[in-house]
């Protein structure tokens, strides 16, 4: 595989995006950078935020158990104290929708996920972070903003070239199969098409009483991959035209063939899978396809609990006839708009998301779904991400790089996603579990969105 | 000395009243009572009144929590209303919420009944069963709708490894069109039953034997005894059971955001469902405003229905 080795701003500049603004940030990295290697003047002092406690919400996940497990450390050398909230994924994002809405005080810093950046941030309850990057007196000089690969920032910069968080967890798109060796008994390889998936699917469904494919309940997420592939779109023109098009002849097609994935190649009741639901199906080798982030893919070759450690194999999201769009996401650190305790916040956030904490996060303790380029390419994570003879290291940062310079995701960023991936997530269980054909269906959906999307005040 | 006080009293209320007025100890007895009653008229006011004035008032506005200038924004008043009527997804989910209060309150009534009346021949058996049918009941809703969610998921459920012993493919209600609703009524049934149960349980715990024993003496059958005089006494009882869990019905939640998040598609999507989406999801705070005075307004008037209904019951039986 071809290396990209462009910078996070080239990569987003070519997309178009922000381009004025990631350069920015380039510069200032290479600014902070040229002062030299040191800690920023308020971390130098012994202990500069004594008494102070600093209060964090985010969703479960396994990267704040890392987290908690090292503050002990960086409470110790700052003197703060940070207690964390953690709530489940969707209750996380109602109440924090919530929280941010009324300007409260509660927390300091806050978990951006990612479906709600667009949202919060266009909204003005997220501090932009430039000021904070741009002191050097609160910045530590390597803490080198430029090393986060492009993808994952993106959705984090707002119209006004602000940037308002630093991402903790990425999540790239890959296809797994859990037992390529019933795939590789029929002499079949991994599929590279979504044309050729299907034919897979057809070969190898219940055979040994597995299922050819899995998926959990969030089209929102798992769909927009295909819908793409055909030649589909979301909106016209993410971020500036906002019109749904959800109706067109190509996510008719994207949507028959996802919804026939999911009614003809799945174990019984996938239309009611949580993520979790999904991938116990397939560690238990009861299922064998599933198209997700890597996070949710690992745990076949790395958790104790896989039956499946030696028969998985892994491989980028088939193609459809427009090309390959898999899926890109990452949950960002920020500072909500009401926080008392930002400077704190920003400490936090800078310990918790530099090169050092992931360096522990991720080759010490296994959370390898890291937004650092430096971790990615380090070699120790390249070893382990090395699964069966595979290097998905590069895989993962393939997708990272491609989603963030092709700029493919805007449409999952902008304020109204979270409404118009509801409609999607309804007309596809409408299209699975045979109530109505893929074509009614997603001329529902269109109708549904413009209508709610109107609701929202935005002018179509 | 207390007798001559009464005589006082009473030869003072007496000369008001001739007077036309209101005797001053009247006066006083009625000060005393608002006095008593203002502190709670006050709690009722803040935490009931307010909030739904505040309800009212959200609803002639656009407010959109990403917006917050349009908390205040009154140059349409009626945009809200006027979308409800055009929103199709708002009128299936009235419909699939009559279907499910329908539904389950008809069960839940026969179910508890059909238990109760067991339950009340108090043989040892029953005695013993009498705590164990309370058991759903008092279930935190969460943990009921795990529970179901689990007997529903083919790849854990006991009752799916055994459709797969007798080789039968059997699927999910859960995610079958058709089916999804009757899961949940199912569901609902099976936790609720045991509410009206006990509330039957009680009355025919009261019940007086006399109109029984002269039946039995007349020879009447255990059929005839249960339809002439036991269900014609329970009437009003069944009426108040059916009530409260018809209003209780309207509050289903747990089930539906555990079992099916309101499908597949909009199969069992509820109004408070709806309403919680357009809130909590997508921050429609004015549209969820208007959408929950309608349904406040409906259920107003369900229940003076069912209050006269009531009422009415009881008067004939007296």
């Amino acid at each position: 595989m071809k290396r990209d080795d462009r910078t996070a701003a080239e990569t987003a500049a070519s997309a178009g995006l922000f381009r004025r603004d990631v350069l920015k940030f380039a510069l200032a990295g290479s600014a902070l950078a040229a002062v030299g290697l040191r800690a920023p003047a308020v971390l130098a002092n012994a202990k500069p935020f004594e008494g102070v406690t600093l209060r964090g919400a985010c969703f479960q996940h396994i990267f704040h158990t890392y987290i908690q497990k090292l503050l002990p450390e960086f409470e110790e050398q700052t003197g703060m104290k940070v207690e964390f909230d953690l709530q489940a994924f969707p209750v996380y994002n109602q109440r924090m929708d919530l929280e941010l809405s009324t300007h409260g005080s509660s927390y300091d810093f806050c978990n951006i996920t990612h479906s709600f950046s667009g949202r919060w941030i266009s909204a003005g309850w997220l501090t932009p972070l430039n000021d904070f990057l741009n002191d050097p007196n609160k910045t530590a000089a390597d803490f080198d903003p430029d090393d986060f690969v492009s993808g994952t920032q993106i959705a984090y910069i707002d119209a006004n070239k602000q940037l308002h968080g630093f991402a903790w967890e990425a999540g790239a798109m890959l296809l797994a199969a859990s037992r390529f060796d019933i795939l590789d008994k029929e002499g079949i390889a991994m599929p590279t098409t979504l044309a050729g998936m299907i034919d897979v699917c057809k070969a190898i469904h219940n055979k040994n009483g597995v299922a050819a494919f899995v998926a959990d309940r969030l089209h929102h997420w798992n769909f927009p991959p295909y819908l793409m592939g055909f030649g589909g779109k979301v909106f016209r023109d993410p971020p500036r035209d906002l019109m749904p098009v959800l109706d067109t002849p190509e996510v008719i097609e994207a949507a028959t063939y996802y919804s026939e994935l999911l009614s003809n190649y799945c174990p019984p009741g996938v239309l009611s899978y949580t993520d979790d639901q999904a991938m116990r199906n397939q560690l238990a080798g009861r299922a064998n396809m599933r198209i997700n982030a890597m996070s949710w893919l690992l745990p076949l070759a790395k958790s104790d609990d896989s039956r499946v450690k030696d028969t998985v194999r892994f491989a980028l999201m088939p193609e459809g006839p427009a090309g390959g769009f898999p899926a890109c996401n990452a949950n960002a650190y920020g500072i909500p708009a009401g926080s008392n305790q930002k400077d704190a916040a920003w400490a936090f956030i800078q310990w918790a998301t530099s090169k050092k904490t992931f360096e522990r996060t991720a080759l010490e303790m296994g959370g390898l779904a890291t937004p650092r380029r430096s971790i990615i390419e380090d070699p120790r994570y390249k070893e382990a991400l090395t699964i069966n003879g595979q290097d998905i290291a590069s895989m993962y940062l393939d997708v990272l790089e491609r989603s963030g310079r092709e700029g493919y995701m805007a449409y999952r960023t902008v304020p109204i996603w979270p409404q118009t991936g509801e409609k999607i997530n309804k007309a596809i269980e409408r299209i699975a579990s045979g109530q109505a054909d893929a074509a009614t269906s997603m001329k529902a959906a269109q109708a549904e969105a413009v209508e709610d999307i109107k609701k929202a005040g935005v002018k179509l | 000395m207390e007798n001559r006080r009464r005589d006082v009293a009473v030869n003072a209320v007496g000369h008001a009243a001739k007077a036309g007025k209101t005797p001053a100890f009247e006066r006083q007895r009625q000060r005393f009572f608002w006095l008593l009653l203002a502190p709670v008229l006050a709690i009722l006011a803040v935490v009931t009144l307010l909030p739904t004035l505040y309800l009212l008032v959200t609803s002639f506005t656009p407010l959109n929590l990403a917006n917050p200038a349009t908390a205040w924004d009154f140059s349409d008043p009626l945009v809200n209303y006027r979308t409800l009527l055009t929103d199709d997804r708002l009128h299936n989910s009235f419909w699939v919420q009559a279907k499910l209060s329908v539904v389950t309150v008809v069960l839940q009534l026969l179910f508890g009944l059909v238990v109760a009346l067991l339950l009340n021949m108090r043989t040892p058996l029953m005695n013993a069963l009498r705590t164990s049918f309370l058991v759903p009941m008092v279930l935190p809703p969460i943990v009921v709708a795990i529970i179901w969610k689990v007997l529903y998921s083919p790849d854990i459920s006991p009752a799916w490894w055994l459709f797969q012993l007798l080789g039968w493919n059997v699927q999910t209600p859960i995610t079958d069109a058709s089916w999804a609703l009757t899961a949940i009524i199912v569901a609902d049934t099976w936790e609720w039953f045991p509410f009206t149960m006990i509330i039957i349980l009680a009355a025919l715990a009261m019940m007086p034997e006399e109109q029984r024993e002269a039946a039995e003496v007349d020879g009447a059958s255990i059929w005839q005894l249960t339809w002439y005089i036991t269900l014609p006494y329970l009437k009003g009882t069944l009426l108040v059971a059916g009530l409260f869990r018809l209003i209780d019905s309207i509050k289903t939640f747990p089930l539906i955001y555990i079992l099916t998040d309101g499908g597949p598609g909009s199969v069992t999507e509820v109004s408070n469902y709806y309403i919680f989406v357009q809130s909590f999801s997508f921050s429609y705070i004015g549209y969820s405003a208007a959408v929950t005075m309608v349904l406040l307004a409906m259920i107003v008037v369900l229940s003076w229905v069912i209050i006269r209904a009531v009422s009415g019951g009881s008067n004939a039986q007296e």
